[in-house]
């Protein structure tokens, strides 16, 4: 059976979590996620990473009741500890092969 | 099933005003949200959380609640809804897009008891960890799956075991996710199966760090091939290649192998040859007065910069 990556357009991602597209444009403002294809946003698609961080703010903005800027800054200071923390993993990891206890 | 105290949750009292328990509401969601703070206890701590203010938030659920708060209360571990229990609230979140407990869906409706009344539902999507060695990332690669499957039969859920054979394309990177459509849960009455989704773990290497696309390796050398020279053989994802050491190699110092690291989208990433100098640990008289007659005639003070600085 043959595994694909999972791949969602804009139009899906709307009628999943029930949004317009006009708020996927916003998000896209935000730099919350990027569209891998398409040029108007009828025709958008992410990649698994960009729908799951819409889907991640638009749980935050209801959840934590936060207005769209807030949300925007907020995912990209959760991207980036999640890169620092990957980073430190990654360099923690190599520093052990040369330390010598 | 367990009764809910909702205010006891948010840590309010019963006559708290709307304004008391959202800020309650707001303070717990922060401390626990899961995309804060990973981690299943904080995950189920943060449903809870939602759940109480889901219900408190709202008015006539409100009300709804406090009467079975005061009829349930008596009872809170083996609570059932009074008979002929109705809500008129409804079971819609506003606010809330996790799951509610078994509580919540038998005192306000929704969940199972909607698949129960035979509207066709489709089925869920079902998602697990997927660990895969990064040898087989290289290429196009078959691996057996083994779930477990939610399966509702007569508004009762059980558990199917499936087994099947999925191919995960070359290049899938980590926490990724593969889709296989139509392997998730069974729909109910005419719609669609739910999909499965693989979530992908590159499984750490003894030798090889992972650095996006490209990889590394702590290659150790004798002291005498960093001075001197050498060529080593290195192994790789894909077999074992000659590396030549320059002449006065350091250790840490970072050779590039270009095409031997991991397969992506943006082309096959490289290996880092890191090296590693290693000191002998045979201290026989021999050896050791070769060090001595080293240490005599070589002009080298690798602390020279400490003393220009200090």
């Amino acid at each position: 059976m043959k595994g694909s990556l999972v791949r969602v357009s804009a139009s899906e991602f709307c009628e999943r979590e029930g949004v317009s597209h006009s708020l996927v444009i916003e998000l896209v403002e935000l730099d919350i996620a990027t569209p891998v294809a398409g040029s108007e946003v009828q025709e958008w698609v992410f990649d698994d990473a960009g729908a799951r961080w819409l889907q991640k703010a638009l749980r935050l903005q209801r959840e934590l009741e936060l207005d769209w800027v807030a949300t925007g800054m907020l995912v990209d200071l959760i991207r980036e500890r999640d890169r620092l923390r990957r980073d430190n993993d990654n360099l923690r990891r190599a520093l052990a092969r040369f330390l010598v206890d | 099933m367990e009764f809910k105290d909702y205010y006891q949750i948010l840590g309010v009292e019963p006559e708290a005003e709307t304004k008391d328990i959202k800020a309650a509401y707001r303070k717990l969601a922060r401390k626990y949200h899961p995309d804060l703070n990973p981690g299943d206890e904080a995950e189920a701590n943060f449903k809870e959380v939602a759940e109480a203010w889901e219900v408190l938030r709202d008015d006539t659920r409100r009300a709804e609640y406090d009467e079975l708060r005061r009829y349930g209360g008596r009872r809170p571990s083996d609570f059932e809804p009074p008979p002929g229990w109705q809500s008129t609230a409804g079971g819609e979140a506003h606010h809330f897009s996790g799951d509610f407990s078994d509580f919540f869906n038998s005192v306000f409706g929704g969940g199972f008891e909607q698949a129960a009344r035979g509207r066709p539902m489709r089925g869920q999507d079902v998602e697990i960890e997927m660990p895969v060695f990064l040898e087989e990332t290289l290429a196009d690669c078959s691996k057996p799956v083994s779930y477990r499957m939610p399966v509702i039969e007569g508004g009762r859920q059980r558990h199917v075991d499936k087994s099947l054979k999925v191919t995960i394309p070359a290049g899938t990177a980590d926490g990724e996710r593969i889709r296989v459509k139509g392997q998730g849960a069974p729909g109910m009455g005419d719609a669609a199966p739910g999909d499965l989704y693989l979530h992908i773990r590159l499984v750490p290497h003894p030798l090889f760090d992972v650095e996006g696309r490209h990889l590394s390796i702590a290659v150790p050398v004798t002291p005498w091939e960093a001075a001197l020279g050498a060529k080593v053989v290195v192994p790789t994802l894909s077999g074992r290649i000659n590396l030549t050491i320059a002449p006065g190699s350091q250790s840490g110092q970072r050779l590039r192998i270009r095409g031997k690291g991991l397969v992506s989208k943006l082309g096959t990433g490289d290996l880092y040859a890191i090296l590693k100098v290693v000191m002998p640990t045979d201290t026989s008289a021999e050896v050791q007065a070769l060090w001595r007659e080293l240490a005599a005639k070589a002009d080298f003070d690798p602390r020279a910069e400490w003393e220009e600085t200090s």
